[in-house]
C-alpha cells in the first residue's frame, strides 16, 4: 500500500490524538466568492461527491462541494446511541407511494459532508463482472455502458484508501483485500457455523472498517455502534478518507447549504453555476461545470426543479427519464435464537457475508440473485423486528428481554430496475417552498421470488446453526438509480463518462446514475465510479 | 441498585440482577453522555397532544409496552416532544397525512372505537377492554381502519413507542444491553463471551417461543 499516501494523504492528515476531526485543515479552507467561476461545483459531499472533490483538487481544479448538511465533528456531533443519533439522516419531507413503498429517513439516507456512508454498516463489496451486462445475459436489467474492467482500478485504489479489510474473496472477479479481516463476535461465529454445515461457502468481510492503525486512524473498537456514525474514526466515509485531502490540495466544502437550482445559460445550453440557500439566504455559485451527487432522490429532485426555456420538463429531461429506474434493495432480515448468548451489539454489525448466491441459477424460476450478510440490530431496532411480527405488550417485552440470544442475518436481493419506479415532483412544499419528491415502488415477480428464496437459505442457515426459532421481517436497503448511465441518449441521463447527454458540462456522479444493482452494497461502486469520472473529466478538460 | 432494580416498574429484574447500565456513565464520552441523561432527567411537558389526545396516548403506550407500574418510562412525553418539535422520518405515505396528523385522527379513532363500544374514551376502558380493541385493529392487516391502512397505523404507534422505550436505560437493564460504548469498546465478543460488567442472563431458558410452543 505504498502507492496510498501519495494518492490520498487523508488519514495521514488528521490528527494523531484526541480530536477526531482536522480542525486547522477546516479553519484555513480555501474559501471562494460566489462571484468566482470556480472550475467545478458540487452538489453533495457524499460518496460520489466527496471522491470526486479529492480526485479533481489533487488535480489542480478549482473546486467545490456544497452540502446540505452539515460539517460533522464525530467527537462533537456523534453519540454512541442508537436514539440519539435521528440527526444522520435525510428527514425533508417526501412521499412515498406503489404497491411496495419504501420507507425513507432513518435506513437509507444520509446527511452532511460524509453522506449516507456516515451511517451504512460498512460493506464495501465490489459488484461482480455479470452486473455489467444483465440484459445480454439474462434478457433483464439493462447493460451498462461500461465493463466490470473498467471500474477494477479504481475499485483497487478505493479499496486500499477506505480501506478494506477481509478474506480473499472468491466470487465475481476473485482478488484479495489490502487487510486481514477481523475477527467474528456471535453473530459472525453463528453464520460461519451454519454456513459450514449447509456447505454454503461464507467469508469474513469485506469491510471499509481500519483493521489496524491506518495513518492517524484508530483501530476498531469493536463497540457495535457503526450505523450512528464512527465516532472511532476506523469506519470509512469519505469526512474522513477523502475530504481532508481534498481541503489540503485547496478545494473547498460549504456546509449547510442547499441547492435549490442548477441555472443553465438558454443560449449555448449550458450549466453556468448552481442556486443554493445558506442560512436563509440565496446565493448563487458561478462555475465551469457542475457535478450532481445529492444521490438517488435529491439529484432526480435537483434536476426536475431545474427547469428552463430549453427544458420545461426538468433538467437533462427530453425523453422523460430523470427518476426513472430506480432500484432498491430486497433486505430481508432473518432473526435466531440461541440458548447461548450471543449478544450480536458487540463487534461491527458488517462481519460475514456469502455471495454464493448472487449470480442467475438456471435451474431457478427467476434471474439474477442475493447476497447473505450478518446484520446486528441494536434493541430499537431489534424491537421494529418483534413488532413485525404482531407482537406487542406482554408478549414484546419477553422478546426484546431475550435480546443477548438472537442472531440476525439480512439479504440484499437483486430488485430489478422499472421505468416505473421512479422519482417525480409533489405537490407538497419543503421549508424552502421548492416541491419534495414523490417516490413511488412496486415489486415486480423475480423480485418477490428472489425475497422468498433469501429468506430461505437464511432460514435454513440459521437452523442449521442450531437455532430452535427463526423470524424473518421483510424490509429494503439503498437506494441506486434514477439518472442512470446508457450508451445513448433514450435508454440515459448520462453517459459513460457520467457527463448528461444534454448538457456538455453537467455530470452525475452519485450511486443514481447506476443501471442496476447486483446485490452487494453500492457504497464502494459508487465511490470508484466517482473517481473513474473524476479521470474521464480531466481528459475532457483538456481535450477542451 | 441493591434494593429495587432500575427497570421500568421497578420490577425485579430476573434475568440480569443487578445489572444497572448507568453505573458505566464513567467510561462514556461528555456528549453521548448528556443525550442519554436527559432520559433519566424529567422529562418535557406535553405540548404537542391535547388533554383528551394524552389521555388516549397514555393508555394506548401502557399497553403497546406492557406499562402497569410507576416508575414508568414517559413513553407519552417522549414522543409528545418529537412531535412538538417535528423530529420524524420526514416521509410519509401517499394516503396518509404526516405524523403528526396521522397521531392526531388515530388517537382520536380510538375514543371513537371505544365510545362505541363501551361508552368511555379509550383511556377509561379497562385494560382488558382496551388490549381487545388494539387486537382487532391489529387483525386487519393492511384492511382499512377509520379509513387508513391499520397496518400502516400499527406500524408508526409501535415505532414511535419503541423508539422511545428502548432508548431508555431502565429498559436496556432489563434486556441486558449495556448502552454506549464509546470510548471503552468490547474486548470479549463471541458466543457466551461476556465484559466484566456485563450480567449473565440467569434464565437463558426463559425463550418466549418456547413458552407458547
Amino acid at each position: 500500500m505504498s502507492g496510498v499516501r501519495e494518492r490520498n494523504a487523508s488519514a495521514w492528515l488528521l490528527p494523531a490524538e484526541g480530536s477526531r476531526s482536522d480542525h486547522r485543515l477546516r479553519d484555513d479552507m480555501r474559501r471562494f466568492d460566489d462571484s468566482d467561476e470556480v472550475d467545478l461545483a458540487i452538489v453533495g459531499c457524499g460518496a460520489g461527491g466527496g471522491t470526486l472533490l479529492q480526485r479533481l483538487a489533487r488535480r489542480g481544479w478549482r473546486v467545490v462541494a456544497l452540502d446540505a448538511g452539515p460539517f460533522w465533528d464525530p467527537e462533537a456531533d456523534w453519540v454512541s446511541d442508537e436514539g440519539g443519533s435521528h440527526h444522520l439522516y435525510w428527514t425533508e419531507p417526501r412521499v412515498i407511494s406503489g404497491s411496495d413503498p419504501v420507507p425513507l429517513g432513518s435506513n437509507n439516507s444520509g446527511r452532511g459532508v460524509g453522506g449516507s456512508m456516515v451511517h451504512f454498516a460498512g460493506y464495501t463489496p465490489r459488484f461482480h463482472p455479470s452486473d455489467f451486462r444483465t440484459w445480454t445475459n439474462d434478457g433483464v436489467g439493462a447493460d451498462w455502458p461500461i465493463s466490470y474492467d473498467d471500474l477494477r482500478p479504481y475499485y483497487r485504489d478505493i479499496e486500499e484508501e477506505l480501506p478494506v479489510a477481509g478474506d480473499y474473496w472468491p466470487w465475481g472477479d476473485p482478488h484479495g483485500y489490502p487487510q486481514r479481516p477481523h475477527p467474528v463476535g456471535g453473530n459472525g461465529e453463528v453464520f460461519l457455523r451454519g454456513a459450514l454445515k449447509l456447505g454454503i461457502l461464507a467469508k469474513v468481510g469485506p469491510v471499509g472498517i481500519s483493521n489496524g492503525r491506518f495513518g492517524n486512524r484508530a483501530h476498531c473498537i469493536y463497540r457495535g455502534f457503526c450505523l450512528q456514525g464512527c465516532k472511532v474514526n476506523a469506519k470509512a466515509s469519505p469526512l474522513i478518507t477523502h475530504v481532508p485531502d481534498a481541503l489540503a490540495h485547496g478545494a473547498e466544502v460549504r456546509p449547510n447549504s442547499m441547492v435549490t437550482r442548477i441555472h443553465i445559460d438558454e443560449r449555448s445550453g449550458r450549466a453556468t453555476g448552481v442556486e443554493y440557500v445558506r442560512g436563509g439566504i440565496s446565493h448563487v455559485q458561478r462555475a465551469r461545470a457542475v457535478a450532481v451527487a445529492g444521490y438517488s432522490i435529491e439529484t432526480p429532485r435537483l434536476l426536475l426543479l431545474s427547469t428552463s426555456r430549453r427544458f420545461p420538463a426538468g433538467l437533462c429531461n427530453d425523453f422523460d427519464l430523470v427518476g426513472r429506474y430506480l432500484m432498491v434493495q430486497g433486505a430481508p432480515q432473518t432473526a435466531g435464537r440461541f440458548p447461548a448468548e450471543i449478544r450480536m451489539y458487540k463487534a461491527p454489525p458488517p462481519e460475514v457475508s456469502s455471495e454464493q448466491f448472487y449470480e442467475t441459477d438456471p435451474a431457478k424460476p427467476y434471474k439474477r440473485g442475493f447476497s447473505v450478510q450478518t446484520v446486528s440490530p441494536l434493541p430499537i431496532t431489534w424491537a421494529e423486528h418483534v413488532c413485525a411480527q404482531g407482537y406487542w405488550g406482554q408478549a414484546l417485552r419477553a422478546y426484546l428481554r431475550d435480546y443477548v440470544h438472537w442472531t440476525c442475518t439480512g439479504a440484499l436481493c437483486e430488485f430489478l430496475p422499472q421505468p416505473e419506479n421512479r422519482v417525480t415532483l409533489s405537490d407538497e412544499r419543503d421549508r424552502n417552498g421548492l416541491r419534495v419528491a414523490h417516490f413511488a415502488y412496486s415489486q415486480c415477480d423475480n423480485d418477490r421470488q428472489l425475497m422468498a428464496a433469501a429468506q430461505d437459505v437464511m432460514e435454513r442457515l440459521q437452523r442449521a446453526a442450531g437455532a430452535e426459532e427463526v423470524i424473518t421481517i421483510k424490509r429494503y436497503a439503498h437506494l441506486v438509480g434514477g439518472a442512470r448511465m446508457a450508451a445513448d441518449e433514450r435508454h440515459g441521463v448520462v453517459d459513460a463518462d457520467g457527463r448528461a447527454f444534454a448538457v456538455p458540462n453537467l455530470y452525475i456522479t452519485d450511486g443514481s446514475i447506476l443501471p442496476t444493482q447486483g446485490s452487494a452494497n453500492p457504497a464502494l461502486t459508487i465511490m470508484a465510479l466517482a473517481a473513474r469520472i473524476a479521470d474521464r473529466m480531466a481528459d475532457h478538460a483538456r481535450a477542451g | 441498585m441493591s434494593e429495587a432494580d432500575a427497570t421500568p416498574g421497578r420490577s425485579r429484574n430476573e434475568r440480569f440482577p443487578g445489572f444497572n447500565v448507568l453505573a458505566q456513565t464513567g467510561a462514556w464520552d461528555d456528549v453521548t453522555v448528556g443525550v442519554v441523561m436527559k432520559r433519566i432527567g424529567m422529562p418535557p411537558d406535553v405540548r404537542f397532544f391535547t388533554p383528551t389526545e394524552e389521555a388516549a396516548a397514555r393508555a394506548l403506550f401502557d399497553q403497546l409496552l406492557d406499562q402497569r407500574e410507576e416508575p414508568r418510562v414517559p413513553i407519552v412525553n417522549m414522543v409528545d416532544a418529537r412531535l412538538a418539535e417535528q423530529e420524524t422520518d420526514g416521509w410519509h405515505y401517499d394516503d396518509m397525512p404526516e405524523d403528526g396528523q396521522v397521531w392526531r385522527d388515530t388517537l382520536a379513532a380510538l375514543d371513537a372505537d371505544a365510545m362505541a363500544a363501551h361508552a368511555l374514551p379509550f383511556a377509561a376502558c379497562g385494560r382488558r377492554e382496551q388490549a381487545a380493541l388494539l387486537q382487532s385493529i391489529l387483525s386487519l392487516g393492511s384492511g382499512a381502519w377509520h379509513g387508513l391502512n391499520a397496518e400502516r397505523v400499527w406500524s408508526l404507534w409501535t415505532r414511535y413507542a419503541c423508539t422511545a422505550f428502548y432508548s431508555h436505560p431502565w429498559a436496556w437493564n432489563e434486556i441486558g444491553f449495556p448502552g454506549p460504548a464509546y470510548p471503552r469498546g468490547y474486548k470479549h465478543a463471541g458466543v457466551n463471551a461476556r465484559e466484566p460488567f456485563e450480567v449473565r442472563d440467569r434464565r437463558p431458558d426463559d425463550d418466549p417461543a418456547a413458552r407458547r410452543r
